[in-house]
């Protein structure tokens, strides 16, 4: 997508070029293509193929098996009269705005208490990291239902304590914190990321803000935040995205229908039904191309915002 | 320290969208079967463990009997079955012998991809004449049904017997009926409820259609009931939902795959008679009985006999002398139906029912089967296109319906709206 910056500093530096020098590099880029070209055929055939063909059904009516008849915009438009697809929105919105804060705050929090000198560090971050391991597979799922439904471990466990909620897998109004809760509990790939983030910041700005009289809270804001707003916003941006396309643990733990009452219709399963239960390809394309350009536009919203507040160490500001 | 904005860029971006994209590509075909001999062919099925254990021997049984034949078996429960096939279907790559529902027969045969079975070898002789238009569609053959099956109210005496109600004998109106799961929810004492929504069970709306003169679809694929037929439909337990008349559908939902009835949370359940032999593994009991649903016409009970499941090949099958040798044997062999007894529904070829010992409950189905035979009609054509998804919805709105989402009208809108217009995207 975008060049790589290195390569254009180099390319600025040789001019003019020297017929010999070009030859040279000519063959360097004939060795580099050679290297990359089991990445590209792959890349081509695999993401770039399917999504060009993906384009082109989501403004047709296809059903998998009579060829695609061309339709225009219509299914784009009919989207937004299908109550289903406006919960599925409604559904996938509240879970990347509750889900992604809650776990980059985990994650945020465990890297910092794992980021002080401590005996047996390692275990501790090993085992912090273990859920995100196994947390996205099939297995975990099938345990969450296990757990939240009737008489399960938490539903005991909370009526110890006199909150009789009864299973959360079958109440429509429980599904949701379900969800979040095993998202939250895989914090473990951003809480690396913003561990390697803590460790970059120096030692030193943190003795001079104590010499100072600055509490850890203080300590907290005005140093550990703008020294690690840029993985913050990294972790902001990926989990975002993430967030958007959560799939297995939905299908699996309402076995593949979206339920109970359409609570745990997420977007992506949506999109699945539709193509694959209902044979409406053509309008789970143009899902899937809509889903694209939302979370295109929203990236770039975060870009364009960042600007207030992260903090890059090369800027001025 | 961190000042790489373009690498962030490029890699969010790019995740984004290829990650996005990627999950809606086309999968690779996965034509699986080898070409040395014996030949391997692909089985599938739906149903629970105890069909699973059925089947099994049932291949095993053929493989002995045909050496150059090895049958690679797999199953799933039903609602995923479906979405399984359309992915390989889509793929070209359905496996080559399958277990298959009539509501599907249309959406897969119109469309190709089911072998015409009259093109090879699998003897029909024994079989009523009446029930093998129902695997047809424009002349050809798609499916042999395997066995038929009926509609039936299960209940299980002892618990009825336990909770000091006199056993139904099955000549009920609908009040009648709601009156019977009423008293089994009050006396239940929150351990045992009457039964899950029946009006949630499009079979039972369809004879409920049937035993009020009304065909749900038409000849030319329309649906031949209004959107008032659907309301009353509805309403006929609207007193009964969030009663324990009825089954919570948050405990419903818990419970999936395994249904209420057959988690002992039930008294009974209104269903097909050959799921006899998975509620039986399902919930322990003892003995479950069969009685006639419901009508409010005592002469007309809207009853018919399905074929309960069709055998189909892929019409993409590189055996195809071997996918039908299996139908055949599936259909047809005695011991087969020894295995299978009335798990499947009772069996459709003379030649396998007569070759089976029914006893217990078995006898039971095929009793329930013969009693109701003088209120029998002709079974419905295959469904219409898309029928598969209509039902699906039937079922989602009706539990909308039981959570309380929805008004028995706003249901009915809701599902009139999907069948228009999935007619019209099929038409």
């Amino acid at each position: 997508m975008t060049q790589s910056p290195t390569l254009n500093r180099r390319s600025a530096s040789s001019t003019p070029p020297l017929p010999r020098k070009s030859r040279q590099r000519g063959a360097d880029a004939r060795a580099g293509y050679t290297f990359l070209l089991p990445w590209l055929l792959g890349f081509i055939a695999l993401t770039v193929g399917p999504m060009i063909s993906s384009l082109y059904l989501s403004f047709t009516n296809y059903n998998l098996f009579d060829p695609p008849k061309w339709i225009g915009l219509d299914n784009y438009t009919t989207l937004f009269q299908d109550e289903r697809f406006l919960q599925s929105v409604g559904v996938t919105v509240s879970y990347v705005v509750f889900g992604t804060p809650m776990k980059l705050a985990a994650a945020l929090a465990i890297a910092m208490l794992l980021n002080s000198k401590r005996k047996g560090q390692g275990f501790y971050r090993s085992a912090f990291y273990a859920p995100s391991l196994i947390g996205a597979s099939v297995s975990i799922a099938i345990v969450w239902k296990a757990m939240f439904g009737d008489s399960g471990p938490v539903d005991q466990g909370l009526s110890f304590f006199g909150i009789n909620l009864g299973g959360w897998v079958g109440n429509p109004s429980m599904t949701m914190p379900m969800m979040i809760l095993l998202t939250v509990w895989q914090f473990g790939a951003p809480m690396v990321i913003f561990l390697a983030g803590l460790k970059q910041i120096p030692a030193d700005l943190y003795e001079a803000a104590s010499m100072d009289g600055a509490g850890p809270v203080r300590k907290f804001f005005n140093i550990t935040w703008p020294m690690l707003s840029p993985v913050i916003f990294f972790n902001l941006l990926m989990e975002t995205i993430h967030a958007f396309q959560i799939f297995a643990s939905a299908y699996i733990i309402s076995n593949g229908e979206g339920g109970p009452a359409g609570s745990t219709l997420f977007y992506t399963l949506y999109l699945y039904l539709r193509g694959f239960s209902d044979f409406r390809m053509g309008y789970a394309s143009a899902m899937a191309w809509l889903l694209v350009i939302v979370v295109g536009i929203i990236t770039l919203i975060f870009f364009r915002t960042s600007k207030s507040w992260v903090h890059y160490s090369g800027d001025s500001k | 320290m961190i000042n790489r904005r373009n690498f962030l860029t490029t890699v969010a971006l790019g995740t984004a969208s290829a990650a996005v994209l990627a999950a809606c590509g086309q999968s690779a075909p996965a034509q699986t079967g080898s070409a040395s001999n014996p030949v391997t062919i692909n089985y599938t099925w739906w149903g629970n463990d105890d069909r699973a254990e059925r089947t099994r021997k049932a291949i095993a049984l053929f493989e002995s009997k045909n050496p150059d034949i090895k049958v690679k078996g797999n199953f799933s429960d039903f609602a995923g079955y479906w979405q399984k096939r359309a992915t390989e279907a889509a793929g070209g790559g359905l496996p080559d012998v399958m277990q298959w529902d009539l509501s599907y027969l249309r959406d897969y045969g119109q469309r190709n991809q089911l072998l015409d079975l009259g093109t090879v070898k699998i003897n029909t002789d024994a079989f009523e004449k009446s029930l093998l238009p129902s695997g047809q569609i424009k002349g050809k053959t798609y499916g042999i049904p395997t066995s038929t099956n009926a509609f039936a109210v299960y209940y299980d005496p002892a618990k009825v017997a336990s909770l000091g109600i006199a056993e139904p004998d099955g000549n009920w109106t609908y009040a009648e009926f709601n009156k019977f799961l009423t008293e089994v929810g009050a006396k239940g004492n929150g351990a045992l409820f009457g039964s899950t929504d029946y009006t949630g069970v499009w079979w039972m709306f369809n004879i409920w259609l049937r035993q009020n003169n009304i065909e749900a679809f038409t000849g030319d694929g329309k649906l031949g009931f209004t959107k008032d037929d659907m309301k009353k439909w509805w309403n006929l337990t609207k007193d009964l939902r969030g009663t324990p008349a009825i089954v919570s559908e948050e405990r419903t939902t818990q419970l999936a795959p395994k249904s209420p009835f057959g988690s002992n949370v039930t008294a009974t359940e209104v269903t097909w008679d050959n799921f006899m032999a998975g509620y039986l593994a399902d919930s322990g009991a003892k003995e479950l009985k069969l009685v006639p649903v419901p009508s409010d016409d005592p002469d007309n009970l809207g009853l018919f006999l399905k074929p309960s499941m069709l055998m189909v090949a892929s019409a993409k099958t590189k055996y195809k002398d071997a996918a039908a040798r299996f139908i055949d044997f599936m259909v047809n062999d005695p011991e087969v139906g020894q295995i299978f007894k009335t798990s499947r529904g009772v069996p459709a070829s003379k030649t396998q029912r007569d070759g089976t010992t029914f006893e217990g409950t078995d006898k039971l189905v095929v009793d329930y089967e013969k009693s109701i035979e003088k209120y029998l009609k002709d079974a419905p054509e295959p469904p219409i296109v898309g029928f598969g998804t209509l039902e699906t919805s039937f079922k989602r709105i009706s539990s909308d319906l039981n959570f309380g989402k929805v008004t028995v009208d706003g249901a009915a809108d809701a599902w009139f709206k999907e069948a228009e217009d999935l007619i019209k995207q099929n038409s």
